[in-house]
């Protein structure tokens, strides 16, 4: 479970993230929406200890993140916007070992573990191919990939849907659902709720670092339009 | 939880940026490889951007991770990647005529990175005076320049004056171009340094 | 251009530490024996690693081109002089023996560079040099190897988008400029995401290592490498 409470960031004494309190229980599918800027890809980074909060604090299982970062990353796994930039291997399977290897585990562990997480976001058989070779969704998909290696309780995607056609975007979030079935808490942030809405247990939305709306999906399209979030037709 | 995580040592946040940024400059300086421009003052021998990774690297890394960051980029060319000039690789271009450039750049550029930032932290380039950028790089160029024609003279057993000839004279003048575009980077603003 | 090509040759089934003595020994045999008989010898090693690494010597010295004016800029100017006899065939022998060695330790090089993954050369680089400077050394090299294409293709991106606005009439040094600014900006923007996503998935310092072990075809490997070793003594 991961708990916010009045968990506050700022940037040269502007407030990005502005007392946002939220629980967010094992397993739930969240949708983090709001416009450009309002502080969604600084909250999250706050789930795994990646920054550390000006005021109030994060509990990740219990703990404060900052003070166990390893357990909060193992716990919180994270695909960034532009996963050219996360990549640190050349080929696929090299990629996916990354996080394992430096959990220290054994060679077997590694090797059980890269192809579950290959395997969960279909890239089977695409092991040895260079990361230069993959199309923007294979790439979203192996970002994934690379955190899910770390086996967390809960996943976090920064924008995934962000520059993929259509398919592509049916392709991920079909592999999303598996997951989400399977237990994986999801925390999906974007500015672009179509793609995920009807798939989502509960909708939080910033606008200017505070929480404006915090609902489940059909409640939350009535509220939504008006802080600029792009909300499915009907 | 299957794993134990409080054996874990986590690498600073501090060490993985300037190890990151080490290593992506590494690689800039590799894709500077493949970009040419004609020389001015002698169209037969183009002009590479490599040297001015050197000098970048610094410049804006310091002495300690300009210079590794040199080393990786040396040591990554050796184990296979297409860095050197060509886009070569391979152990063969240490023990190579030229190899004595590629021996040198660590040291250059730790060299420039000092003359630069001092040994007590590092300073905003952009702020550092003209003669102390000029003096770094002139220095650093010095180094390079010393053990290139070094190993090419030993190496290929020609005489002294021919060494200095072939593997000096020829490219000095574009590295003061060379010397002249990165002063030009780092008043640019274009850039951040930290 | 010479790469790694995935593939099964008796080459890539060495240990990556193997390939490595053999070519540092090949080199130091071949500078202790730069004459007609001791290059004799070493050509037939040279061939034999080829064949080893599926490689032709054709496509090396293409892969090399590069290099040949250079060995014969250092031939010729020992050869011609600028007075009676204008050829001097005596003083071009010690040039054209060493330009040959390095065309040899070039071929040697070259199996390496086709047969070997980033990733074996990187555990070879932590298992020769241990402890932290081996862990940045190993994992920097990793990341030289990921982001050189991404770099690569920015600076032609760069490159493309002046050409289009400026033609190519401006003085070097502006281009240099300006393709180093560019070039540069755009480095340190990923650099600052990678070591984000670094964080993200645990970089530690006592990370588990790819697994590379000695096996029964690098016994001969590396009896050769004792050998040119050895030779050297003699």
């Amino acid at each position: 479970m991961l708990e916010l409470d009045g968990l506050t960031h700022e940037y040269d004494g502007a407030r990005a993230v502005d007392g946002v309190s939220l629980t967010i229980p094992d397993g739930e599918f969240l949708v983090l929406c709001g416009p450009n800027g309002s502080g969604k890809s600084t909250l999250v980074r706050h789930l795994n200890g990646l920054l550390e909060p000006d005021a109030g604090e994060v509990l990740v299982d219990g703990t404060v993140a900052s003070e166990d970062p390893v357990a909060a990353r193992t716990t919180v796994g994270m695909a960034f916007q532009e996963p050219r930039d996360q990549f640190v291997a050349a080929t696929v399977g090299g990629d996916v070992a990354f996080g394992p290897e430096n959990l220290g585990l054994s060679h077997d562990e590694i090797d059980r573990r890269v192809e579950a997480a290959i395997e969960a976001v279909g890239l089977d058989g695409r092991e040895d191919d260079r990361i230069e070779t993959l199309s923007g969704g294979e790439r979203e998909r192996l970002a994934v990939a690379g955190a899910l290696a770390m086996e967390p309780n809960h996943l976090v995607l920064d924008e995934p849907f962000t520059g993929l056609d259509s398919p592509a975007r049916e392709r991920l979030l079909a592999r999303l659902r598996d997951l989400h079935a399977d237990g994986t808490g999801l925390i999906v942030v974007t500015h672009d709720l179509r793609d995920v809405l009807h798939d989502a247990d509960r909708v939080v939305c910033l606008a200017d670092g505070e929480v404006v709306v915090d609902a489940g999906p059909e409640a939350a399209t009535e509220e939504l339009t008006e802080y600029g979030v792009r909300v499915p037709d009907r | 939880m299957s794993t134990a995580t409080d054996s874990v040592d986590l690498v600073g946040d501090e060490v993985a940026v300037n190890l990151v940024r080490a290593a992506l400059l590494a690689a800039l300086m590799g894709a500077f490889a493949f970009v040419s421009f004609p020389n001015p003052l002698n169209p037969a021998v183009p002009v590479t951007a490599q040297v001015l990774g050197v000098f970048l690297a610094g410049i804006y890394l310091g002495p300690a991770w300009g210079g590794f960051a040199m080393a990786l980029y040396v040591l990554a060319g050796v184990l296979g990647a297409p860095v050197f000039s060509g886009a070569s690789a391979g152990l063969a271009e240490i023990f190579g005529p030229t190899g004595g450039y590629l021996l040198s750049y660590p040291f250059a550029a730790a060299l420039i990175g000092a003359v630069v930032h001092g040994v007590n932290g590092l300073v905003d380039p952009e702020g550092v005076s003209l003669p102390r950028l000029v003096g770094a790089m002139t220095a650093g160029t010095v180094v390079i320049y010393a053990l290139g024609i070094a190993v090419y003279w030993y190496y290929l057993d020609t005489s002294l004056v021919a060494a200095i000839v072939g593997a000096g004279l020829v490219f000095v003048p574009a590295e003061a171009v060379k010397m002249a575009a990165a002063i030009g980077i780092v008043r640019s603003d274009e850039v951040q340094a930290t | 251009m010479l790469g790694y090509q995935h593939g099964d040759s008796l080459a890539h089934r060495l240990d990556p530490r193997t390939k490595l003595a053999v070519q540092l020994t090949f080199a130091v045999a071949a500078f202790a024996h730069t004459d007609p008989r001791g290059l004799a010898v070493l050509t037939v090693v040279t061939a034999g690693a080829l064949a080893s690494a599926r490689l032709s010597p054709v496509a090396v010295l293409w892969g090399y081109r590069f290099l040949l004016p250079l060995l014969a800029a250092a031939v010729l100017f020992e050869l011609v002089t600028l007075g009676p006899p204008w050829l001097d065939l005596a003083a071009a022998v010690d040039p054209l023996l060493a330009s040959y060695r390095t065309l040899l330790i070039v071929a040697v090089a070259a199996g390496y560079v086709r047969t070997t993954a980033a990733r074996e050369s990187r555990a070879a680089v932590q298992w020769a040099i241990p402890g932290k400077p081996g862990r940045l050394l190993g994992a920097g090299v990793g990341l030289v190897f990921r982001f050189l294409p991404l770099l690569r293709r920015d600076l032609a991106a760069i490159r493309d988008a002046e050409r289009a606005r400026l033609g190519d009439e401006r003085p070097t040094r502006e281009r240099l400029q300006t393709v180093g600014a560019a070039g540069l900006r755009r480095a340190f923007a990923r650099a600052d995401r990678l070591a984000m996503a670094l964080s993200a998935r645990c970089f530690s310092w006592n990370a588990t290592l790819p697994r590379i072990r000695f096996r029964a075809v690098d016994a001969p490997a590396l009896a050769l490498a004792a050998g040119l070793a050895a030779s050297v003594l003699v």
